[in-house]
C-alpha cells in the first residue's frame, strides 16, 4: 500500500443549528488506498464529505492535498481539485439521459454555443469502457435502475477527473450481489490509482473493501485503524460505544388464526405499470411476517393497496374475515389496520401540526376526541400526555410541532399513534430508517411486543438485517411477485440472490 | 444534508403540477401582540415606500395622507365630548361620548361599510389558505353574489321583509359557494390549478354580468333602457341602517355579520373536526390522506366555503347599501376590487381571526380616504389615489410574506463574505 | 347512444380514447357546420352531431379515460351551444364575421401578447421559478412602451417605437428583478411575491397614466410598431390576407419562439437551465450557480413579457388603458401550462385561445352587443376548459416553485 497522506483534514468542526455535526475532526486519506468512514445515523460522515467537497463550508478547520493547503469554497473547486462524490441521494436529474447528466456543467459544445450530443455519447461510452462500468447513455434516468444509476454518479465523478472518489452509503440502496459487484469497480480503480473514501455503517462491508477504517462517533473521531485483523465486535464497539445487541430476543412465536389474507392481489401504479402481480399471503396473529426485496419492486403499491390508499385492480384484501378491498383508507383504518409509513415526514406526520394534533391524525374523528363534529381539545391533550409519556417521547410537549423533534422522537410519535389505535394488523414500512441505534432498538422491541399482544405485523423493510432478526416468516418480492418464502434461519446471501429474481429453493 | 434534504421534501411535497401550494408562510408565525409587529411594520413601510411614489411625482405625500386620514373617519374617535346616541334598534337616546351625528362620524360609518365586504373577502381567502390553497377568484365569487341578491333582492315584491332579506343573503352565499366549488372540483377531480381557475372564473363572472345588466340584458332595470344598470331592491330586502341615514348610506346591520363570520371562521377552523380535516390537507395533503382524510374532498368543501364567505360579501354589499349593480361597477372589478382586497386583508392578517379584522379595516379605511367622495380633488386627484391605494395593497403583500428574520440573516451573512 | 360507440368499437376502434378524440372533434364539427362555408342553417345538425360527441365522451368517461372523455363530453356541449347560436344569427352578417383569412389574421394578433408571455414564463419556470407576475410585466410593458415611444418621439421620429420596445423590456426587467430577489434570495412564495408585482404594476402604471395624460388619454398619434409588408404574399389564396401585412412583433415572435427552443433545448445554457429548474442540488454539485442561472432566467422573462405588452401598446390597438391587460398574462401562463413547458406546444396553445379572442371580438357583429358582451367570456371560458381537461396532467419543472437553500 501506497505511503504519504494524499489528503488530509485537519480540526474540522461543523455546527448546526443545535447540533455539533462535527467536532474536530482530523481525517487522513492515502493515495490508492480505500478508507472506510464508519459511523452509525446522525454521526456526522454525511457532513464531513460534504464539506469536503465543498458544499459546507466548516467553522474551523483546514484541508490539505498533497500537503498544501486548499480552499474548498465551492463544488467548483473540489472538482478542480480531483475530488468526486457520490452523494448517498443521488444527484441526478430523473427527466434527463445519462449522457446528459453526465456531462452537465462541462458540456461538450459544437460551433461554440451548441450542445454536441455526439461527442457526449461518445465519451460516455470511451469512460464506461475503460472503468467497466456500462450504462446506455441515451438512457432517461427515471428509467434506470438504482444500480445504474450508482454506475452513472461514478462516471459523473470520472468524467470530471476525479482522482479521489467519495462514496456515501453506496451499498445502501442495493442488494448483497450488487453490492458484490460495486466492491470489484471499486477495486478495479484503485488498480487505475484512483483513491476512495467508503461511507458506511455496515460492519461486513467495511472489513471486506476497506484498507483503513476511521470511525465517527456523534461528530466525533473514535479511531482510525487498519482493517487488517479488526472484528465487526469491535468495530461496533467503536460505532456505538457500548455492546451491541445484534440480533433482538424475542420468544419463538405462537401464531393463531389469520388477520390479514391478500388473495391474488394486483395493483397498478400511477404510471399504469402493473406493480403488484398476483400477490397471495396471509399474516396471522401473533407473528411478524417480513417482505424482503430491493427498493421500488413493488413494495410501497402492496402497502398502500392494503392501507385503502391505493386502487386494487384484481385480488381480494379481507382483515379479520371483512373484505375490505378497495375501501378507503378511513374505513381500512376503521377496519383494524395501523400503518407506519415508509416516510415518516412525508406521509407519517403533519410537521407544523402540534404532536397533540399529530398523535389524533386518525383519531380526531372518534369520541371522545370529537362529537358531532366538534373538537374536545382539553381531551385531545390530556390523551398526548399520556402517550407521549407512555413511549418515552423526548423533547416535546403537547403542544410542540412535530418538525421540532429529532428523528428518532418522531417515529416514536408515529409508533405511539399506530399502536395506540388497537390494529389487528400491523403495518410497519422501514420503521427503522435514518434512525440510531437506539431509537432502532426501541422499534424493534416495540413491533416484537404487539406480537406478543396478538397482533399481525407486516414488516416491509430493504435492511435484511433487520427482516432477518425479527421477522417469523420471510417472504421475497421481486418485480411485484413473491418469489420465496424463507424461515428467519435463512442467510442474507439466500435471500439476496431470490431479491434479484435468482430462484431460490423456498 | 440528508435528513434535512427529507425534512425540506417533507414540508414542501411536490406540486400536482407546476404551480405548487401555497406555502408554510401562511401559518401564522407568532402568536398574541408579537404576531402583530411584523403587520405593522409592513404596513408602514407600505405606506412609506407609496409615499415616495407621491413624492417622486410631484406632490406632497403628508398632506395627501392627512387628506386620506381626514376622510376615513376615524379621527372621530379622538373628538371625545358630551353627546347623544341611539340606542341601537329603538328609538331611545342614551349619553355616548362621541357625536354620531358629525361629518367624522359620516365617514366613519362608510368606512366601516367598506370594511365589512374586506372581512368576508378576506375570510375567504383565508380559508382557502388554511387548506393550501391560494383563492384569487373572491371578486368573481362577490360578483357571483351580487348577482343573485340584485336578482332575488328585486324580484317577489311584497315578501316579508326579514324574510326577504335572508333569502337574498343566502341565495348570494350559495352563489359564491357554488362560484368557487367549481374551482374545488375540478382541483379535486382533475388537480385543475386553482390560481389559473379562480382567475378565468373571475373573468367569466365579469362578462356574464356585464352581460346581465348591460343594454338589453335580461336583468337591466325596467325603467331607463339606456342605462345599463340593475333595478333597486326592494325596501324589505334592505339591511337594517342602525347608525346614520339610509339616504346618506348610513351604516347597515351588515357589519355584525362580518365581524359574526369571523367568529365562526375561528370556530370552524380550530374547533371542528372540518377544520381539523382542512388543516391537515393544507399542510401536507399525503399525511392528511395516510391519516385517513380525503383530500378531493377537503379541496371541495374548503373552496365551496371560501367561496360561501365571499359570496356573501356581495350579498351584504346589496343589501347593506349598494342596493343596485351597474355595468360599470362589474367591469371595474377586473383586477382591483373587494375580492383582491381581501386577498392583501388575508395575507397581511396572515390568516388568523384578529389579523383580519384589523387589516380589512385599515384597507377599508384607505378605500374610503381615497374614495372620489372623501378626497378633495384640489389636493390629490381621486383617481390617483385609487392607484396609491393599490400601490400600497401590491406593497403590503410584497412585504408580507417576508420572513423579516430571513433577511436579516441574509444581509449579515452577505456583509460577512 | 352508447349502440352506436359500441359499433364504432366493432370496427376495429375499440381504444376508449380514441372513441373520445373521435368525440371531440365531433363537437368542433358541430360547430363548424353552422360556420360558412358551410353555415347550416337548421339547429338540427349541430345538436345530432353534439350530442353524438358527448355520447362519445360518457363512453369514454366511463372506460376510465376522464380527461379524454370529459374534454368529449365539454366539445360537444359547447358545439351544441355555439352551433345553435350561430344558426340563430342572421346569415349575412355570419357571413361577414366567419371570414377564415380575417380571423386567421385576427388569430395571430391576439395571440402575440400571449406567446410573448407564455416564452418570458417558460424561461422563469424552466429555472424553477413559478412566474404569476406576467400580467403585471405585460401591463408594465404596455405603459412604458407607449410612454416611451411618446418621450423619443421628438427625436427620433418614426424610430421611436424602438425607444418604446426598449423602455418596455427594461421595465419589465425591473420588475422581474424584484421577483427575483424575493423568489430566489429572500425565499418569499413565489405566488405570493407574483401577485404583489401584479398589483404594484397595475398600481403604478394606472397612477401614471393618470398622472401623465389622464385628462386626454394617450395621444392618437403615438408612432406604432410598423407592419411588415410582404407584396408578393398578398395575393396568395388565404395565407395572403394572414400573413401578408403583419406587424414586425409578429414576426420577431416566430424567431423568438425558433431561438427559445435552440436555447432552451439544444445549447448547455438550456441544459444547465433545465437541470436548475428539475433539481437545483444536483446542478449545485456539478459547479452551476443555481442562484446566477434562476437570476438571469427570471429577469429575462421580465424582458420578454414586457415586450408583448409594448406590441398590445403600441402594435396592436395604439393606446393604453388602466389595466388593459385584462388577464391576458393569465392566460399566457395557462397556454405554457397547456403547452407542457414546451415552446412549439405552447405557441399552438396560445393559437387556439388567441383564436377564441378574436372570435369574441368579431361575433358581436353578428349578434349584436349585447350577446357580444357574453361572447367576451368565451377565451376565459375556454382557457377553464383547458386548464380542467389537459393541464391536470400536465407536470411541469419539479423544482418550481421551491426556493433552493445554498449551504
Ligand atoms: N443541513 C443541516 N442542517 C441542520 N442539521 C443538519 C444538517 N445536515 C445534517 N445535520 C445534522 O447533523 C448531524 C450529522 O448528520 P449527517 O452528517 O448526515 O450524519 P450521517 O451521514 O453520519 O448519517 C445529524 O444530527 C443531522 O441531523
Ligand atoms: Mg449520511
Amino acid at each position: 500500500m501506497p505511503e504519504g497522506a494524499l489528503l488530509e483534514l485537519r480540526g474540522i468542526t461543523k455546527r448546526f443549528p443545535g447540533v455539533l455535526a462535527n467536532d474536530n475532526v482530523s481525517f487522513e486519506l492515502r493515495a490508492g488506498e480505500v478508507h472506510a468512514l464508519l459511523g452509525e445515523n446522525g454521526a456526522g460522515k454525511s457532513t464531513l464529505m460534504n464539506i469536503l467537497y465543498g458544499l459546507y463550508t466548516p467553522d474551523e478547520g483546514e484541508i490539505f492535498l498533497h500537503g498544501r493547503p486548499i480552499d474548498l469554497g465551492s463544488t467548483r473547486a473540489a472538482i478542480e481539485h480531483g475530488i468526486g462524490m457520490v452523494h448517498q441521494h443521488f444527484m441526478l436529474i430523473p427527466v434527463m439521459t445519462v449522457a446528459e447528466n453526465i456531462v452537465l456543467a462541462t458540456e461538450p459544445r459544437r460551433a461554440g454555443v451548441l450542445m454536441d450530443y455526439d461527442a457526449a455519447r461518445r465519451r460516455v461510452r470511451e469512460l464506461s469502457e475503460r472503468y467497466g462500468l456500462l450504462v446506455d447513455p441515451d438512457a432517461r434516468i427515471d428509467r434506470t435502475s438504482v444500480g445504474q444509476q450508482q454506475r452513472v454518479e461514478i462516471l459523473k465523478a470520472l468524467y470530471r477527473g476525479a482522482e479521489i472518489l467519495i462514496l456515501d452509503e453506496p451499498t445502501a440502496v442495493l442488494t448483497p450481489q450488487e453490492a458484490k459487484e460495486l466492491f470489484e469497480i471499486i477495486r478495479s480503480l484503485t488498480g487505475q490509482g484512483k483513491s476512495i473514501i467508503f461511507i458506511s455503517h455496515k460492519l461486513n462491508e467495511v472489513l471486506e473493501v476497506a484498507d483503513r477504517v476511521t470511525t465517527l462517533r456523534r461528530g466525533v473521531v473514535v479511531d482510525t485503524i487498519d482493517a487488517e485483523g479488526a472484528t465487526e465486535e469491535g468495530l461496533a464497539r467503536m460505532m456505538v460505544g457500548r455492546e451491541v445487541l445484534l440480533r433482538v430476543d424475542k420468544k419463538p412465536s405462537q401464531p393463531e388464526g389469520a388477520l390479514l389474507q391478500v388473495e391474488h392481489l394486483s395493483v397498478v401504479d400511477d404510471r399504469g405499470l402493473e406493480m403488484v402481480r398476483d400477490v397471495s399471503f396471509e399474516v396471522r396473529a401473533g407473528e411478524i411476517l417480513g417482505v424482503a426485496g430491493v427498493d421500488a419492486n413493488g413494495q410501497s403499491e402492496l402497502i398502500d393497496a392494503i392501507a385503502g390508499l391505493r386502487h386494487v385492480s384484481a385480488g381480494r384484501i379481507v382483515v379479520d374475515g371483512r373484505d375490505m378491498t378497495n375501501a378507503d383508507a378511513k374505513d381500512t383504518l376503521d377496519a383494524g389496520i395501523g400503518h407506519i409509513p415508509e416516510d415518516r415526514h412525508r406521509r407519517g406526520l403533519v410537521l407544523p401540526f402540534s404532536l397533540t394534533e399529530n398523535l389524533a391524525l386518525h383519531a380526531y374523528r372518534h369520541a371522545p376526541n370529537s362529537r358531532r363534529g366538534l373538537l374536545n381539545p382539553r381531551v385531545m391533550t390530556a390523551r398526548a400526555r399520556k402517550l407521549l409519556s407512555e413511549f418515552d417521547v423526548r423533547g416535546g410537549a403537547p403542544a410542540t410541532p412535530a418538525f421540532a423533534l429529532s428523528g428518532g422522537n418522531q417515529q416514536k410519535v408515529v409508533l405511539a399513534r399506530e399502536i395506540d389505535g388497537d390494529p389487528k394488523v400491523l403495518i410497519a414500512a422501514q420503521p427503522t430508517r435514518g434512525l440510531d441505534v437506539g431509537a432502532i432498538e426501541f422499534v424493534h422491541r416495540r413491533l416484537v411486543e404487539q406480537r406478543d399482544a396478538g397482533r399481525a405485523v407486516l414488516l416491509v423493510s430493504l435492511e435484511l438485517e433487520e427482516i432477518l432478526s425479527l421477522s417469523d416468516r420471510i417472504l421475497v418480492i421481486y418485480e411485484g411477485r413473491i418469489v420465496g418464502e424463507f424461515p428467519p434461519s435463512a442467510t442474507e446471501e439466500e435471500l439476496g440472490l431470490a431479491m434479484t429474481g435468482g430462484r431460490a429453493a423456498a | 444534508m440528508t435528513d434535512e434534504l427529507s425534512a425540506e421534501e417533507a414540508i414542501e411535497p411536490p406540486p400536482p403540477d407546476g404551480i405548487p401550494q401555497p406555502q408554510q408562510h401562511f401559518r401564522s408565525r407568532f402568536g398574541g401582540l408579537k404576531g402583530a409587529i411584523a403587520p405593522l411594520l409592513t404596513t408602514i413601510l407600505a405606506f412609506f415606500m407609496g409615499g415616495l411614489v407621491v413624492l417622486l411625482t410631484g406632490k406632497n405625500p403628508i398632506r395627501v395622507y392627512k387628506a386620506v386620514w381626514d376622510g376615513t373617519g376615524l379621527n372621530w374617535f379622538v373628538h371625545v365630548g358630551h353627546h347623544s346616541a341611539r340606542v341601537p334598534f329603538g328609538t331611545a337616546h342614551m349619553w355616548f361620548p362621541w357625536d354620531t351625528a358629525s361629518i367624522a362620524a359620516q365617514n366613519l360609518q362608510q368606512t366601516l361599510l367598506v370594511t365589512t365586504p374586506i372581512i368576508l373577502t378576506g375570510l375567504a381567502v383565508a380559508f382557502a389558505f388554511r387548506c393550501g390553497m391560494f383563492n384569487i377568484g373572491g371578486q368573481g365569487q362577490y360578483f357571483a353574489g351580487t348577482i343573485f341578491a340584485v336578482w332575488f333582492g328585486s324580484s317577489f315584491n311584497g315578501m316579508a321583509p326579514l324574510l326577504h332579506v335572508l333569502l337574498c343573503l343566502v341565495v348570494g352565499t350559495i352563489a359564491g359557494a357554488v362560484w368557487a366549488g367549481i374551482a374545488g372540483i375540478l382541483k379535486a377531480t382533475v388537480g385543475a390549478h386553482e390560481v389559473i381557475s379562480t382567475i378565468m372564473l373571475n373573468w367569466i363572472a365579469i362578462w356574464v354580468g356585464s352581460y346581465l345588466f348591460g343594454q338589453g340584458g335580461p336583468l337591466q332595470n325596467s325603467a331607463q333602457k339606456s342605462i345599463p344598470i340593475s333595478n333597486d331592491i326592494f325596501d324589505g330586502a334592505k339591511l337594517p341602517v342602525f347608525w346614520g341615514l339610509k339616504l346618506l348610506q348610513g351604516l347597515s346591520i351588515g357589519i355584525f355579520i362580518a365581524l359574526a363570520m369571523l367568529v365562526v371562521y375561528w370556530i370552524v377552523i380550530n374547533r371542528t373536526t372540518l377544520g381539523f380535516e382542512v388543516r391537515a390537507v393544507g399542510f401536507n395533503p399525503e399525511a392528511a390522506r395516510y391519516g385517513g382524510v380525503s383530500v378531493a374532498r377537503n379541496y371541495f368543501l374548503a373552496m365551496a366555503i371560501s367561496g360561501a364567505f365571499a359570496g356573501l360579501a356581495g350579498a351584504v354589499d346589496i343589501t347593506g347599501w349598494e342596493y343596485r349593480i351597474g355595468q360599470n361597477d362589474i367591469q371595474l372589478g377586473g383586477s382591483s376590487g373587494i375580492g383582491f382586497i381581501g386577498l392583501a386583508a388575508a395575507l397581511l392578517g396572515r390568516n388568523t381571526t384578529l389579523g383580519v379584522g384589523f387589516a380589512s379595516l385599515l384597507f377599508g379605511a384607505l378605500i374610503n380616504g381615497t374614495s372620489g367622495r372623501q378626497l378633495d380633488p384640489s389636493i390629490f386627484r381621486p383617481d390617483l389615489a385609487g392607484n396609491l391605494t393599490t400601490i400600497i395593497q401590491g406593497l403590503v403583500i410584497l412585504f408580507v410574506g417576508l420572513n423579516l428574520g430571513g433577511v436579516w440573516v441574509w444581509l449579515k451573512r452577505r456583509r460577512r463574505a | 347512444m352508447n349502440a352506436v360507440a359500441a359499433r364504432l368499437g366493432g370496427i376495429g376502434w375499440t381504444h376508449p380514447r380514441t372513441i373520445g378524440i373521435l368525440g371531440i372533434v365531433l363537437g368542433a364539427l358541430a360547430f363548424w357546420l353552422a360556420l360558412p362555408p358551410l353555415a347550416s342553417r337548421t339547429a338540427a345538425l349541430p345538436v345530432a352531431i353534439g350530442i353524438l360527441a358527448v355520447a362519445a365522451g360518457i363512453w369514454t368517461f366511463s372506460r376510465d379515460e376522464r380527461r379524454v372523455g370529459g374534454g368529449a363530453i365539454a366539445a360537444g356541449l359547447l358545439g351544441i351551444a355555439f352551433g345553435v347560436l350561430a344558426t340563430r344569427s342572421s346569415s349575412t352578417h355570419l357571413d361577414e364575421v366567419v371570414v377564415w383569412s380575417a380571423l386567421g389574421a385576427a388569430t395571430l394578433r391576439y395571440a402575440t401578447p400571449l406567446i410573448y408571455a407564455a416564452i418570458g414564463g417558460l424561461f422563469c419556470e424552466r429555472s424553477g421559478v413559478i412566474n404569476v407576475a406576467l400580467e403585471g410585466m405585460l401591463l408594465t410593458g404596455a405603459f412604458f412602451g407607449i410612454w416611451g415611444a411618446i418621450w423619443a418621439q421628438s427625436w427620433a421620429g418614426s424610430a421611436a417605437w424602438l425607444v418604446g420596445v426598449g423602455s418596455a423590456a427594461l421595465a419589465g426587467m425591473v420588475l422581474a428583478t424584484v421577483h427575483a430577489i424575493w423568489a430566489i434570495h429572500l425565499k418569499v412564495d413565489q405566488i405570493i411575491s407574483g401577485f404583489a408585482l401584479n398589483f404594484l404594476a397595475l398600481g403604478i402604471t394606472g397612477y401614471l397614466f393618470i398622472d401623465k395624460y389622464g385628462d386626454t388619454g394617450t395621444p392618437g398619434d403615438v408612432p406604432g410598431i410598423p407592419d411588415v409588408h410582404i407584396h408578393f404574399l398578398q395575393n396568395w389564396y388565404f395565407v395572403g390576407p394572414i400573413i401578408g401585412q403583419l406587424n414586425l412583433m409578429i414576426w420577431l415572435s416566430f424567431v423568438l419562439l425558433v431561438g427559445t427552443y435552440i436555447l432552451v433545448f439544444r445549447t448547455p445554457f438550456g441544459l444547465r437551465l433545465r437541470a436548475v429548474g428539475e433539481h437545483p442540488r444536483a446542478a449545485d454539485t456539478v459547479g452551476i450557480s443555481v442562484y446566477k442561472v434562476r437570476y438571469v432566467a427570471v429577469i429575462a422573462s421580465g424582458a420578454i413579457a414586457a415586450m408583448g405588452g409594448a406590441y398590445l401598446s403600441i402594435g396592436f390597438v395604439h393606446s393604453f388603458n388602466e389595466g388593459m391587460t385584462n388577464g391576458t398574462g393569465f392566460i399566457g401562463l395557462a397556454a405554457l401550462v397547456f403547452g407542457k413547458w414546451r415552446p412549439f406546444p405552447t405557441w399552438g396553445a396560445t393559437l387556439l385561445f388567441g383564436f377564441s379572442s378574436a372570435l369574441a371580438d368579431r361575433l358581436p357583429n353578428a349578434y349584436g352587443n349585447q350577446w357580444g358582451t357574453l361572447f367576451q367570456a368565451l377565451p376565459y371560458l375556454l382557457t377553464l376548459v383547458a386548464v380542467a381537461g389537459v393541464i391536470g396532467r400536465s407536470i411541469g419543472p419539479a423544482a418550481a416553485g421551491r426556493p433552493y437553500e445554498k449551504q
